[in-house]
């Protein structure tokens, strides 16, 4: 009896409530995704009524219930359906999903520790995560609907019941929900800082550490300076939701009636949420970058261009995204002399994103590039950062943002530059570092197929918006039926819709290969790719303590990829030296000749 | 648990030891950054009108001795037991919670005093003004029970002989929060001060 | 039906799973490991992706091709002009941009898929080469932001007082639109949510002189070629945003404050039909914030006419005491 109780309390604390990064960051995996798939069936959902409104759909009847009437979905279940994938999207899949999934494997496994600083904390970090996903879920259920006042929730839409059906019991849940989120997500940053400032093995020096632990670093920082503001903000919406204060309600006259509150700013809400909206957006993409700097340098097996620039320019990135928030409110009857500014500081950034760009591209120049699936990711997350990189100084200049912002523009813009770029490098880091999460390796062609369905389907979806945008097209629009003006936009809505339904059933080899391959896929060799850093000194069984015995000790920076000698052969017989190897006379570390 | 190798036993005593102070400075960190959320707030807020009036409690300035106080009191439990005298570390502790709980005391007869007053926290008669100065006060007693608690868990430790000149990891991250939180007061308190004429 | 779905799904599964085992066996008996790239495999993704360039390009085109015409038609304000000027500058900038880097990636990816025969270069820094592309953004930036800044300031500044102006105030809430006119004496009376009742459906202050000759109208509201309008917004409720695309205007309306924004129109509706052939053409205004489940149509129609038509239809309208 006894060993029996031992094996479940065993399997309990393996696999449930287990300490070990490596298993944290395959929860955070699994579920980010589930979460994801989620946000995908719904605007799948919401594009079959963009592409043909009005009409009658089975499978909107079939996974809807109450949400429609003879398989059409009504106005405002429309937009409950689009703030929860927003919300869906950018938090749980791609700011927990994604950090929490390849900070917690690749931290601890890179710089050479045994596990984070705090492995309680960041079992917290995981199960708050995950409670907070189900209450999220749970709020798609209640009296009401979902929150439906968009992913920003700006009062008073948010805060009035009476103003639309979500924010009643709906959107009280999604503020539950996001402030244990933002808990979870401050326990988690808390853990990857200290660890990366006080866990690094010998040698390994801070001009050491790959750039995808450069990336999740400053992530984490931003996660901590701008996520307790998100929270300060919801807090004060709570408070005049529930308890009748007027923080950021005034002056309102709603279904027949005045409300008591008076002296109140919405747009003190606009200015909270975005000192966290805008480096959210960073949050999101700056692992991205981080993880394909990694794979570019390692699959055409050549150094990362301009390490040092790289890192500066994430630094650049992370401290403007704190001075730029106002782009958003551009049009909120700010001041304009702030908005001058805000323009300022906003197109300032296409700097060091233009630098990284370059930097890949020298990268590649005169490699000798391994297609593997996450190399093809990681090529994707360059086009599609430059795609929509460009628009951004369209929606930056204030003078252009007048007849652009909130237009379909705005939702190509940031789905190629955000969605697209942070779900490319989240691909690629899964394909890349599977053998490290699972012990197995994933089916190539399979991937190979994901990655072309998805990004001839990508563009096909959000290139097209662009064109909605100049034809001014309003986002967050149940229909474009009711404008005469837009009647010939409901072509580019039909074939965006088709493209969005053929990406999301690409998704479904993934999700094939990936579930396959966990299970069944061939076993893992140590370094499938011939890479430099930590992680593939690491026994591929896993085991809490990542090493036998002593941790290696570091003697170098790791892009050292095709390094030769005079004569022009490999230094080491090998196009690539393991950071674990000593330098040799005469070698120079980090680039140097 | 499973097996962390060799080295075992020293890791984990190590790792806390190396870890906790920076997890708490950063944690203090996110919580300054809440705070400048909520202060920045009442500035945006401010740049629409005037303020009103509010007379500062004078509890409030009681509030801010008796914090101070606690911090040093607590300090010197600290260096109590650097120079091994149990005895004054355990009377030190003991007076830094009566303090703190003092403070919390000090903190509800400034609030009553406000309601007296005719300042609410929220409702019909309640302004942006007096909501906010509820809400930050409140907050700050929210986090200070966080630190009474640790407190009373280095009581504890203090009262099984826990610590010694080698082993100070645990009091000394609870004395940190707890500067922090008597600064954090003395900032929200002149805060208060400068903005409500 | 669903059960055929179910069924389906499971056969593809596992004949999708056999074939995997299969390929690896056979992979395993010729002595190689599957995950491994071979050189042909990798020269055929470097092949797929110079393909991609072409795909993508060709998608540009065809999209501008067969969408660029459905875009808004020329402004018909006049600071519309300056942001369309700007705008063509951006696009002359970026899509060259656009299209130069994409040609570099994926040619490189191209031209540098693996070979057992070349080694890769390693170039791991270049001084030079990092400000170079510091600088040249940042040169082609300033350009930007002064235009732009330029721009936008002549933009935000209200009309002054002593020109001769139109003054409007708009109101949102769910889900119509509302336009007072200033009368007579160019001031709108003041008005407080507290006030509204029947008719007067803003709340204006009906004991304040300012607000007697005022006017209020619905469905659609009138201005005149020519002459500048200052706008004034509020809000009754929600967040709404005043959006009048076709000359590129847009402002928030915002419970509890008033926001402002102004331009002058240059071309009358009639103008506009004929120079868009479209007899149906109407300038609209629409909300661009979210505001609730009709969101989607909450519009009021513009009619810009000349100044005696304008004149007359604001004679026909009632003020505020009538
Ligand atoms: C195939 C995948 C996707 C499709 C077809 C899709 C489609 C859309 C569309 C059409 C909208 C606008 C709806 C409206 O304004 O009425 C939207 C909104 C949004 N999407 Fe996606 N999206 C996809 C994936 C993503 C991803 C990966 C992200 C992550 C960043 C994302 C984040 C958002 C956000 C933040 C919004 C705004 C929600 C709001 O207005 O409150 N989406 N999506
Ligand atoms: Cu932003
Ligand atoms: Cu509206």
């Amino acid at each position: 009896m006894s060993t029996h109780h031992h094996h479940a309390k065993d399997f309990l604390f393996t696999y449930v409530f287990s300490t070990d990064h490596k298993m944290i960051s395959k929860q955070f995996l699994i579920t980010g995704f589930l979460m994801g798939f989620i946000g995908l069936i719904m605007s799948t959902l919401f594009r079959l009524q963009l592409g043909w409104p009005g009409e009658s759909f089975q499978m909107v009847e079939l996974l809807m219930g109450s949400w429609q009437e003879n398989g059409v979905m009504s106005p405002d279940k429309y937009l409950a359906l689009v703030t929860m994938h927003g919300t869906i999207m950018v938090f749980f899949l791609l700011t927990a999903g994604l950090s929490g999934t390849f900070s917690n494997l690749l931290i601890p496994l890179q710089i050479g520790a045994r596990d984070m600083a705090s492995g309680f904390l960041n079992m917290l970090s995981y199960w708050f995560f995950f409670v907070s996903s189900v209450i999220m879920l749970i709020s798609l259920f209640v009296e009401g609907g979902s929150a439906s006042a968009g992913w920003t929730i700006y009062p008073p839409l948010s805060a009035l019941p009476q103003a639309i059906p979500g924010s009643g019991a709906g959107m009280t849940l999604w503020l539950v929900s996001m402030s244990i989120f933002i808990v979870s997500s401050l326990l988690g940053s808390l853990n990857y800082i200290v660890t990366i400032f006080n866990l690094r093995t010998k040698g390994m020096s801070m001009t050491r550490l790959p750039l995808t632990i450069w990336a999740f670093l400053l992530t984490a920082v931003l996660g901590v300076l701008s996520f307790p503001v998100l929270l300060s903000a919801a807090l004060l919406l709570v408070f005049d939701r529930s308890f009748g204060t007027s923080f950021y309600l005034s002056d309102i006259y709603i279904g027949g009636q005045v409300l008591e509150h008076s002296g109140g700013s919405p747009i003190l809400f606009e200015h909270l949420f975005w000192f966290l909206g805008h480096p959210e957006v960073y949050i999101v993409l700056l692992p991205a970058l981080g993880i394909t700097s990694e794979i570019i340098s390692t699959m055409s097996r050549k150094p990362i261009f301009g390490y040092r620039a790289m890192i500066g320019s994430m630094m650049a990135i992370g401290f403007l995204s704190f001075i730029v928030w106002g782009h958003h409110m551009f049009l909120t009857g700010m001041n304009p002399f702030l908005g001058s500014v805000f323009t300022f500081t906003t197109l300032l950034i296409a700097i060091p994103s233009a630098v990284k760009v370059f930097n890949y591209l020298t990268t590649l120049w005169k490699g000798n590039i391994v297609f593997t699936p996450a190399t093809l990711f990681s090529v994707g997350l360059v086009s599609t950062f430059i795609s929509g990189g460009v628009t951004g100084l369209v929606l930056g200049n204030s003078a252009l943002d007048i007849n652009v912002h909130d237009t379909y523009f705005v939702i190509g813009h940031f789905h190629i530059v955000m969605g697209l770029s942070a779900i490319f490098g989240m691909f690629a880091g899964v394909y890349h570092w599977f053998p490290k999460l699972f012990g197995r390796m994933m089916n190539n062609k399979l991937g190979n197929l994901h990655f072309w369905f998805t990004i001839v389907c990508a563009y096909g979806v959000f290139f097209p918006m662009h064109f909605l945008g100049f034809a001014g097209v309003p986002r967050r629009y149940y229909t474009n039926s009711e404008f005469p003006m837009f009647d010939e936009m409901i072509n580019i809505n039909e074939f965006i819709s088709i493209f969005a339904i053929v990406a999301m059933i690409a998704q479904l080899i993934f999700f094939f290969n990936f579930v396959y391959s966990a299970l069944r896929g061939p076993k893992a060799p140590m370094n499938p790719w011939k890479a430099n850093s930590l992680e593939w000194t690491t026994p591929v069984e896993h085991f809490h303590g990542n090493w036998y015995g002593e941790i290696p000790t570091v003697y170098r920076w790791p892009y050292d990829y095709s390094k030769v000698d005079s004569n022009g052969d490999y230094i080491y017989g090998e196009d690539f030296i393991p950071q674990t190897t000593p330098l040799g006379e005469n070698e120079k570390d980090g680039g140097e000749h | 648990m499973s097996t962390l190798t060799a080295e075992n036993i020293n890791y984990k005593e190590e790792l806390k030891r190396k870890t906790s102070k920076p997890l708490i400075w950063i944690g203090i960190v996110s919580i300054i950054m809440f705070f400048g959320g909520l202060t920045s707030a009442v500035i945006v807020s401010q740049g629409g009108g005037g303020f009103l009036a509010i007379e500062m409690p004078f509890a409030f300035t009681i509030s801010t001795f008796i914090i101070v106080a606690s911090s040093l009191s607590f300090h010197f439990g600290l260096i109590s037991v650097k120079k091994g005298n149990y005895s004054a570390a355990k009377l030190s502790i003991i007076i830094t919670l009566i303090f703190g709980l003092l403070f919390v005391v000090t903190q509800y007869m400034g609030w009553t005093f406000l309601h007296d007053n005719g300042y609410y926290a929220a409702g019909k008669e309640s302004t942006q003004e007096s909501s906010f100065l509820y809400l930050l006060t409140g907050l700050h007693v929210v986090h200070l029970i966080g630190g009474l608690f640790s407190l009373l868990v280095v009581l504890v430790k203090t009262m099984k002989n826990k610590y010694s000149l080698e082993n100070l990891t645990g009091m000394q991250v609870s004395i940190t929060y707890w500067h922090f939180l008597g600064a954090l007061w003395i900032y929200l308190f002149l805060f208060l001060r400068f903005i409500i004429a | 039906m669903t059960i055929v779905v179910i069924i389906t799904a499971i056969l593809i599964i596992i004949v999708a799973s056999q074939l995997l085992k299969i390929a690896e066996l056979r992979a395993k008996s010729k002595g190689e490991l599957i995950y491994e790239v071979s050189e042909k495999a990798g020269k055929t993704q470097g092949t797929l992706l110079l393909t991609f360039l072409f795909v993508l390009m060709g998608f540009f085109f065809w999209q501008m091709y067969s969408w660029y015409g459905l875009r808004l038609p020329d402004s018909a304000s006049v600071h519309g002009e300056s942001i369309d000027f700007l705008s063509d500058v951006t696009y002359m900038i970026i899509t060259p941009v656009f299209i130069l880097t994409h040609i570099v990636l994926l040619w490189f990816c191209y031209k540098y898929a693996y070979s057992s025969k070349r080694k890769a270069l390693f170039f791991s820094h270049s001084y030079k080469l990092e400000v170079i592309w510091t600088i040249t953004p940042a040169l082609v930036l300033t350009v930007l932001i002064l235009m732009g800044l330029t721009s936008w300031n002549q933009i935000m500044t209200p009309v002054p007082s002593e020109t001769d102006h139109v003054l409007i105030e708009l109101t949102g809430q769910q889900f119509t639109w509302t336009a007072r006119y200033a009368g007579d004496d160019k001031k709108l009376g003041r008005s407080h949510v507290t006030l509204i009742e029947g008719v007067n459906a803003t709340g204006v202050d009906a004991k304040d002189e300012n607000a007697k000759d005022d006017k209020l109208v619905k469905g659609e509201f009138h201005l005149p070629v020519g002459v500048p309008v200052q706008f004034v917004f509020r809000s009754l409720d929600a967040i709404h945003s005043a959006y009048l695309p076709h000359f590129r205007a847009q402002m928030n309306c915002v419970p509890g404050i008033t926001t402002q924004f102004n331009f002058t129109p240059t071309i009358t509706t009639e103008e506009m039909k004929a120079k868009t052939g479209n007899e149906e053409f109407n300038y609209v205004l629409l909300c661009n914030k979210i505001c609730g489940a009709a969101h989607y149509n909450m519009q009021m129609d513009v009619i810009v006419e000349s100044q005696e038509d304008y004149d007359k239809w604001l004679a026909e309208q009632k003020t505020f005491v009538e």
